[in-house]
């Protein structure tokens, strides 16, 4: 192996999985975490056994290509092959035949007869890597079990027969992709990182490399929920057209965060040509209809900031949440945690979502201040506290760009366990990884 | 950031009636309330809470759209109630308005609806809020608080459909009649 080949950056979530080599600029493939297997689907929630299909239940959908059902466990070895992962997936459960799985739920892996499956699609058929030539990245939750990352080192090295192999929290690489951004001056791996996807958003404490377990806290407002208030908002208005689809794809043109919603609703009332947009939306029928987008360009991306406008049950507002979590970390970590909020993640992208966090952030952190200085009767005088949020170009693949940003520095390779180590200690050996991008190695 | 309050919460010299806020308003009806000049510098649409005319009336209709979005208020003074009172007439007065309703007819309807005298004052059984308002403490007080309401009522009923026909199409504002079902703390008039 005279030329090096470049590290392969894996990085599997619960929505989406996103594939490439290290030092891309942006993943290779980039398709849902889901596969596609003969039999029906483990549910609605696709929870299902992990086998392809129970032979007690009367099955009329496999029917047509096993000859009437039967006991399909016999036939295992053939069944193995015939299944789909991605977009793929999607399409081949819409037909008859197929059920669809999601292997990864709440961020960890959940069927690894599945997952196995789709990692083994994703390198030969999407990378079309030989994994002997190859090192992987592979990137997992915080407070992942070690009992999963040594699951995951087995399937790795002795299924796929990898070269090498390193597990790194998200989190951390979250925070390494925003060394990109002009207001990072020193490349620290200590800061607050906020992960906002589809189903959850996590405000995560990193201290030197080392994620501060205890102290995480997560919000169950994401993606999905600022969808379906958009949805709400059109079919109050009585739109001609209300789908999840049509919501979601306003969600991402038209929305952004704005300083107060009084102010702007009052700029919508005196600027209406400037504000109101129009979106066209192509009914399966042939038809088209024009929508009209008001108030929901600001009013979504809000429940992060208001969630009482959205959620009866869950009432605190993100800033609050973030000073929390910093607030409950090791004191001597606190100024740092504070200076270097970092977003991640899709739901972290609309316009002015970052200022606005800072300044309520900011507020919090002054009042407190103010009160606590208060009290010392003006004994004791604070120096302030920089609370800063950075906002950066490769958000939306946050931790897959910090892997590849990690993965393609000379030194990534001693990082990783090799299968020669692997064979000698066991899987156990996955248990426990030096740091990478930690102090002294770039 | 919980939901909007009045900017008349610190107003010196309130009168209050319960603890209901008697504040000055700019309209030509007729009343117990103390009278603001008319616009002359500014629009309904621009007027800023330091303008000396800014009335409660302003401050209901730029605050409605983005309260009624709230389940919970914690009412801090007598000013809140009137603005709280203001959000749920503004409430049961758009639901007068349907979607093709022409400005004449909406005017019928909505002023007739503020017009009847027979409406539920802080006190009356048929009131929806009175666990948060003190009733009047006697007959006087409570005709003078009802004629004060009558008067906010009709003010607002006038203001509310000029903003909702503003755009001069003649059909009601679709931004506007999509906030009938909501219902600010969970009540109605």
């Amino acid at each position: 192996m005279a030329p090096q080949t470049p590290a392969v950056v894996m990085d599997n979530g619960t929505g989406y999985t996103k594939l490439g080599f290290a030092g891309n600029d942006s993943p290779s493939f980039v398709f849902p975490t889901a596969i596609a297997t003969k039999g029906p689907a483990g549910g609605a929630g696709g929870t299902g056994s992990g086998r392809p299909a129970v032979a007690s239940k009367p099955n009329f959908l496999t029917g047509a290509g096993s000859g009437g059902g039967g006991n399909l466990s016999a036939k295992r070895g053939t069944e193995d092959l015939d299944f789909f992962i991605g977009d793929e997936a999607l399409a081949a459960a819409a037909g008859p035949g197929y059920g669809l799985h999601y292997p990864i739920r709440h961020g960890q892996i959940e069927n690894w007869d599945q997952m196995e499956r789709f990692w083994s699609n994703s390198i030969f058929k999407y990378l079309r890597v030989e994994p002997e030539d190859h090192y992987f990245l592979l990137t997992e939750p915080p407070l992942n079990p070690p009992e999963n990352r040594e699951n995951t080192a087995e399937i790795m090295f002795e299924s796929f027969n990898c070269a090498g192999l390193y597990i790194a929290v998200q989190a951390v690489l979250a925070l390494a992709a925003s060394w990109t951004s002009s207001k990072v001056q020193d490349r620290s791996l200590t800061g607050t990182v906020i992960d906002s996807g589809e189903g959850v958003t996590h405000v995560i404490p990193v201290a030197e490399g080392y994620v501060i377990g205890s102290s995480i806290k997560s919000i169950p407002i994401a993606g999905r929920d600022i969808t379906y208030f958009v949805q709400s908002l059109l079919r109050d208005r009585g739109e001609p057209d209300s789908s999840l689809k049509t919501a979601e794809r306003i969600k991402e043109e038209f929305c952004y965060v704005c300083p107060d919603i009084v102010k702007e609703f009052a700029r919508f009332d005196r600027e209406p040509d400037d504000r109101f947009k129009k979106y066209e939306v192509q009914q399966p029928g042939g038809r088209s209809v024009v929508l009209d987008v008001g108030y929901e360009r600001f009013l979504a991306p809000e429940i992060f900031f208001n969630p009482e406008i959205y959620s009866s049950d869950f009432l605190t507002p993100l800033p609050t949440i973030v000073d929390t979590v910093i607030q409950t970390s090791p004191i001597d970590v606190r100024r740092g945690l504070y200076k270097n909020i970092v977003l991640s993640g899709g739901s972290t992208l609309y316009k002015d979502f970052g200022r606005r966090l800072q300044r309520d952030i900011r507020h919090l952190v002054d009042a407190r201040i103010k009160a606590s200085e208060a009290r010392a009767g003006n004994a004791a005088k604070s120096g302030g506290l920089d609370v800063q949020v950075i906002t950066h170009r490769r958000q939306r693949h946050g931790p897959w760009f910090g892997g590849s940003l990690l993965g393609q520095t000379p030194e990534f390779r001693s990082y990783c366990h090799t299968k020669a180590e692997y064979e000698e200690i066991g899987p156990s050996i996955v248990r426990r990884f030096a740091l990478l991008g930690g102090p002294g190695s770039t | 950031m919980p939901a909007y309050h009045s900017v008349f919460l610190d107003e010196p010299n309130q009168q209050v009636i319960g603890n209901f806020a008697l504040l000055p308003l700019r309209t030509r009806t007729r009343g117990p309330a103390q009278q603001l000049p008319p616009l002359s510098d500014v629009t309904e649409l621009d007027i800023e809470p330091s303008h000396p005319s800014y009335d409660p009336l302003d401050e209901i209709l730029s605050l409605f759209r983005a309260n009624t979005f709230f389940r919970n208020f914690e009412i801090k003074g007598p000013a809140d109630r009137v603005l709280i009172y203001g959000i749920l007439f503004v409430s049961e007065a758009l639901s007068k308005i349907r979607p093709g309703t022409n400005r004449r007819d909406a005017e019928k309807a909505v002023m007739n609806t503020a017009l009847d005298t027979n409406f539920a004052i802080p006190g009356d059984a048929a009131f929806p809020l009175n666990q948060a308002f003190e009733p009047p403490r006697d007959r006087n007080e409570a005709e003078v608080l009802r004629q004060y309401i009558m008067q906010v009522r009709q003010e607002l009923a006038a203001r509310l459909l000029n903003r909702v026909y503003m755009d001069g199409t003649g059909a009601p504002s679709k931004w506007w009649l999509s906030f009938q079902k909501r219902k600010f703390m969970g009540k109605q008039l």
